[in-house]
């Protein structure tokens, strides 16, 4: 009996634990704090933080408890992460739920969109100067994004043993959107500009905005195939929307398909996190370049509409491209903020709606290129 | 390897800014397929209102002129529903006519809509819609004369 007892004490937790694990569930409560207490993305944060602190138990090996254990609970909720199940049905969700006339009517946003992903690929650069793989750095640059999804998309492909950490990185910078971005905003826009009024955009049919999805992922997904299960997705899903006849298809996808897959890809991305694993030297490494990844999309976009208004007759608020990095919608709601904290009668968040969802089609076409790119 | 000589040996200059071209010009094109269908759309129902006027002329030539001269209290309710279709606006829907009619108290409305349509004075334009017949009525007008 006492035998029994030495056995199962040596088995427990307790016993097994280094400080890795005690790190990464300190890192867990702080998530799970962010999100409820600070109201930092909550419906991620949440089931990442206590993802972190299910992945962080320590268990006997071969027991068929830990996520990479072969028929283990978990092993089969990070199915859906490693073979690319989640992030096209939260695409399908997205579209589901965005309303593009924004970008219908004004077309000529979307190329703020493009810019921010200026930081995908200067990432990508330092990345490789810092001795990391093309494999490796295309998705430490996709963090960049600002899209969980597409960060997990790529990462599953290119570098699957670095989905937690890059997932858990893009998830974070996207929480924290509203402190990474409104210095960059300021630092890089004079008063003057953060006070341009933008016209009112003009209003979009039903027609138009009924046919933007097909015409959408039939233009993106010819011009870069790889895109399709994102794109095709989020244009789909937004064809429910837009189409009416099929709302409780719409319904689902918005509502329950998306809930569903949010907490089973918090829960898994947050239980891949297990200390030895995540904590090393290159988990760090990840975290300092997915920082300076946002930094550089956020300065990309603003830039670049300080360089399209020296074209433009009307001008456009530098602030919006800022929401050009693809965090739905936070990176807008952080833009008429700003905005509104220089003349609270300015109202962009509409006009930052449109960069913001073309970003989400940018991020998606960037990490498809980069996965053509170093898969060759 | 390390610094630019890494990024340089795994060809990632020429990745980068092909790669933000390539975005660049995906949205570019995306954004102008966009900026194009509301143009489109309108161009599309220009056409379609077109063809809709012209098929309506053409149901108006079309219609059959019938030669005949019409009792007197035929031509009163012929009068009296021209006034009312001039109201309700062509093309109209006869339920609308007849909703009209007997809300301003015409006698036997049913039957009179009947006998207008009998004479083609009321024809259809194809489309679920029926229009006044102004060339039937211009023939009666003559043949009371003569």
């Amino acid at each position: 009996m006492e035998n029994l007892l030495m056995e199962f004490l040596s088995n427990t937790g307790l016993a097994l634990a280094d400080y890795r694990n005690v790190i990464m569930i300190l890192v867990g409560i702080v998530l799970i704090y962010l999100g409820i207490a600070k109201r930092y993305e909550p419906f991620l944060l949440v089931p990442i933080g206590f993802g972190i602190l299910m992945g962080n138990i320590p268990v006997i090996k071969d027991f068929g408890i830990g996520i990479y254990e072969k028929g283990s609970f978990l092993s089969y909720m990070y199915y859906g992460v490693i073979h690319d199940i989640y992030p096209p049905l939260i695409f399908l969700g997205v579209g589901a739920l965005t309303d593009f006339s924004a970008m219908l009517a004004r077309p000529l946003l979307m190329l703020l969109g493009a810019a921010a992903q200026i930081g995908i690929f200067a990432t990508f650069l330092g990345a490789l100067a810092l001795g990391f793989a093309p494999n490796e750095a295309a998705s430490i640059g996709i963090i960049g994004g600002a899209d969980g999804p597409t960060a997990i998309f790529l990462t599953a492909k290119l570098a699957p043993r670095l989905i937690g950490p890059i997932a858990i990185a893009a998830y974070s910078y996207m929480a924290l959107v509203p402190v990474i971005q409104p210095p960059i905003m300021r630092l890089l826009t004079s008063r003057k500009e953060r006070l341009i009024k933008m016209e009112e955009p003009r209003k979009v049919s039903k027609k138009e905005k009924l046919i933007f999805p097909i015409i959408g992922f039939l233009l993106c997904c010819f011009i870069v195939p790889g895109a399709l299960p994102l794109l095709g997705m989020l244009f789909f899903g937004n064809l429910l929307k837009e189409s009416i006849i099929v709302e409780r298809l719409a319904r689902a996808a918005r509502s329950t398909i998306i809930d569903t897959v949010t907490i089973l890809l918090g829960i898994a991305v947050g239980a891949s996190t297990q200390g030895d694993v995540f904590l090393t030297g290159k988990s760090m490494g990840i975290f300092v370049l997915g920082a300076a990844s946002f930094a550089v999309a956020t300065a990309s976009g603003v830039i670049f509409a300080k360089f399209m208004n020296l074209f433009l007759r009307q001008k456009i608020n530098p602030l919006i491209g800022a929401a050009g990095v693809s965090a739905v919608p936070n990176s807008a709601r952080v833009v008429q903020v700003v905005g509104q904290a220089e003349d609270p009668a300015n109202f962009l968040l509409m006009h930052a709606m449109a960069p913001n969802i073309s970003g989400v089609i940018g991020s998606a076409i960037a990490a498809a290129i980069l996965w053509s790119f170093v898969s060759v | 390897m390390v610094g630019l000589e890494a990024i340089s040996a795994h060809n990632g200059w020429a990745m980068s800014v092909l790669g933000i071209s390539i975005v660049f010009a995906g949205l570019l094109l995306l954004s102008f397929a966009v900026s194009q269908i509301h143009k489109a759309l309108e161009f599309w129902d220009n056409c379609y209102q077109r063809i809709k006027k012209l098929r309506q002329g053409k149901n108006r030539q079309n219609a059959v002129t019938p030669d005949l001269t019409l009792p007197d209290d035929i031509k009163e309710s012929a009068r009296q529903f021209k006034l009312l279709i001039e109201r309700i606006g062509e093309p109209f829907l006869l339920p609308k006519l007849l909703d009209f009619s007997e809300k301003r108290g015409l006698l036997h409305p049913h039957s009179s809509i009947n006998n207008l349509l009998q004479v083609k004075l009321i024809i259809p334009d194809g489309t679920g819609h029926f229009l006044w017949n102004h060339e039937v009525e211009r023939n009666i007008q003559k043949r009371s004369r003569v």
